[in-house]
């Protein structure tokens, strides 16, 4: 499957998504006036890759700095895919990055990932590279 | 109040579906699975908006701390506004009582002459009074002694009257300029004769170096204005073609004329001869603190005092024109009578 490469832009973020080795990664800040258009080709990929998946191991990560409402919803309804998925076999390892000054991201990291139960998550506090 | 609960509601309606959960065993599979389904899906949807509740609230606390820090710059950066505004007021004031330090300079230069020929005039009768006085107590005074000390006596005191004269007449046309500009009353005055006398004021700095003015006004105009602010402008104006027009050794030029566009207004040209005004400069030459002569003692002031007062007290406009054959020319044009 080809992979989806979205670059970023002000209020959107870069979009990596290697469906050939398995790694996809959504990165930046997440406030768009027309959420649809963002996440919308996002879903649709994630819709057609993650049932061809079977048992392989794929890796998800989310470095956003920030986001607003509608994003942090499209966040919850991909992490519910994902976990879909990995109960249907498929090991997803899920990672969240977050600035360690920065509180909020942790927080929301943490209480988006109480429903997640059969992907691996994980909270990593990385300096910016900037 | 203590036990206030936002999702009260939800967590109840959960209770409430759980309870009839328990009461579904004696029914279908399909119809408890359903359920089932329809439980799960609501319970996570209030999960979900527990958290999209805290995203908005952090969201918008965050703004609020961006707009009360925006809040606090703006006051700030309005504050040193203020004070920079005030410290170039406290400027253009200084820069005002410097040109009235230099007219004062002026005038006493050109008053020491006629005093100092007065002054040794009178010491030479002092000293051919008292040669006199003692030939007279010794009564020894010949025709010839007494000619030569009438010739000497009437030599004298024309020369000192001619000269208090001449001091008396520079006082008179100094002190209406001086008061004018210490003062910013309103007056009746004759344009050309203020001109003349205001450029006489300046006479000194113009006459060392040997520049020729020409005044070209017609007579009879009867401003109703502030004299003051206009002889400090054309003050700045001589002050600029000195400094910026004219360069060390060259004689130069200048020429004011004056004519009426429209019977309520008089527009006066003042051009010089000099080195003139490069175009990339022009717009900026009214602007505060703009000079080309930092270094040399320039304040950037000059000017912007002029387009203050033109505009402000004068009630007129100026500006400065390109000039065929070089030079400068500057077009004030001011109403005659300020209401």
């Amino acid at each position: 499957m080809e992979s989806l490469k979205i670059a970023a832009t002000e209020r959107s973020p870069e979009v990596d998504f290697d469906f050939k080795h398995g790694v996809l990664s959504l990165r930046g800040e997440s406030y768009p006036e027309d959420a649809s258009a963002v996440f919308g080709p996002i879903f649709e990929a994630l819709e057609r890759f993650l049932p061809t998946v079977g048992n392989r191991e794929i890796r998800v990560d989310f470095d956003l700095t920030y986001f607003n409402s509608s994003s942090a919803k499209a966040l919850m309804n991909m992490f519910q895919m994902l976990d879909n998925s990995a109960a249907g076999g498929a090991r997803i390892v899920v990672s969240w990055f977050f600035a360690p000054d920065d509180d909020t991201m942790k927080e929301f990291g943490e209480d988006f990932s109480e429903d997640l139960e059969h992907v691996v998550f994980n909270l990593v506090a990385v300096e910016s590279a900037a | 109040m203590a036990s206030f609960n936002l999702f009260d509601a939800e967590e109840k309606l959960l209770e409430q579906a759980e309870a009839l959960r328990g009461s579904l065993d004696g029914t279908s599979a399909v119809v408890r699975g359903g359920f089932d389904t329809l439980l799960d899906g609501y319970s996570r949807s209030v999960r979900e908006q527990r958290r999209l509740v805290k995203v908005s609230d952090r969201l918008q606390a965050q703004l609020a701390t961006v707009n009360q820090e925006l809040g606090r710059r703006k006051a700030e950066a309005e504050e040193a506004l203020a004070s920079l505004k005030a410290a170039q007021e406290s400027l253009v004031q200084s820069e005002k009582l410097a040109s009235l330090g230099a007219l004062v300079a002026g005038v006493a230069h050109e008053i020491n002459t006629p005093i100092g020929i007065a002054l040794s005039c009178a010491s030479h009768l002092a000293d051919a009074t008292a040669g006199m006085r003692k030939m007279f107590e010794a009564d020894d005074i010949g025709v010839e002694d007494f000619e030569r000390f009438m010739a000497t006596v009437t030599d004298t005191t024309r020369l000192i009257l001619g000269n208090c004269d001449r001091a008396a007449d520079l006082i008179r046309s100094f002190k209406q300029v001086a008061v004018d500009r210490t003062t910013s009353d309103r007056r009746h005055f004759d344009l050309g004769s203020y001109i003349r006398e205001t450029l006489a004021s300046l006479g000194p700095h113009l006459r060392q170096a040997g520049h020729a003015v020409s005044i070209d006004c017609p007579g009879g105009i009867v401003m109703n204005s502030f004299p003051g602010a206009l002889s400090q402008v054309l003050g700045n104006f001589v002050m600029n073609s000195l400094v910026h027009g004219f360069g060390p050794g060259e004689i130069g030029h200048i020429v004011i004329s004056v004519d009426q566009p429209d019977p309520t207004s008089v527009r006066i040209a003042y051009s010089d001869n000099g080195h003139g005004i490069p175009e990339e400069n022009r717009g900026r030459i009214f602007d505060p603190f703009f000079t080309t002569k930092r270094g040399a003692g320039g304040s950037g002031l000059g000017l912007h005092i002029v387009y203050n007062l033109v505009v402000g007290q004068l009630g007129g406009t100026v500006a400065v024109e390109p000039r065929d054959g070089g030079g400068t020319c500057f077009i004030v044009t001011i109403p005659k009578a300020i209401d």
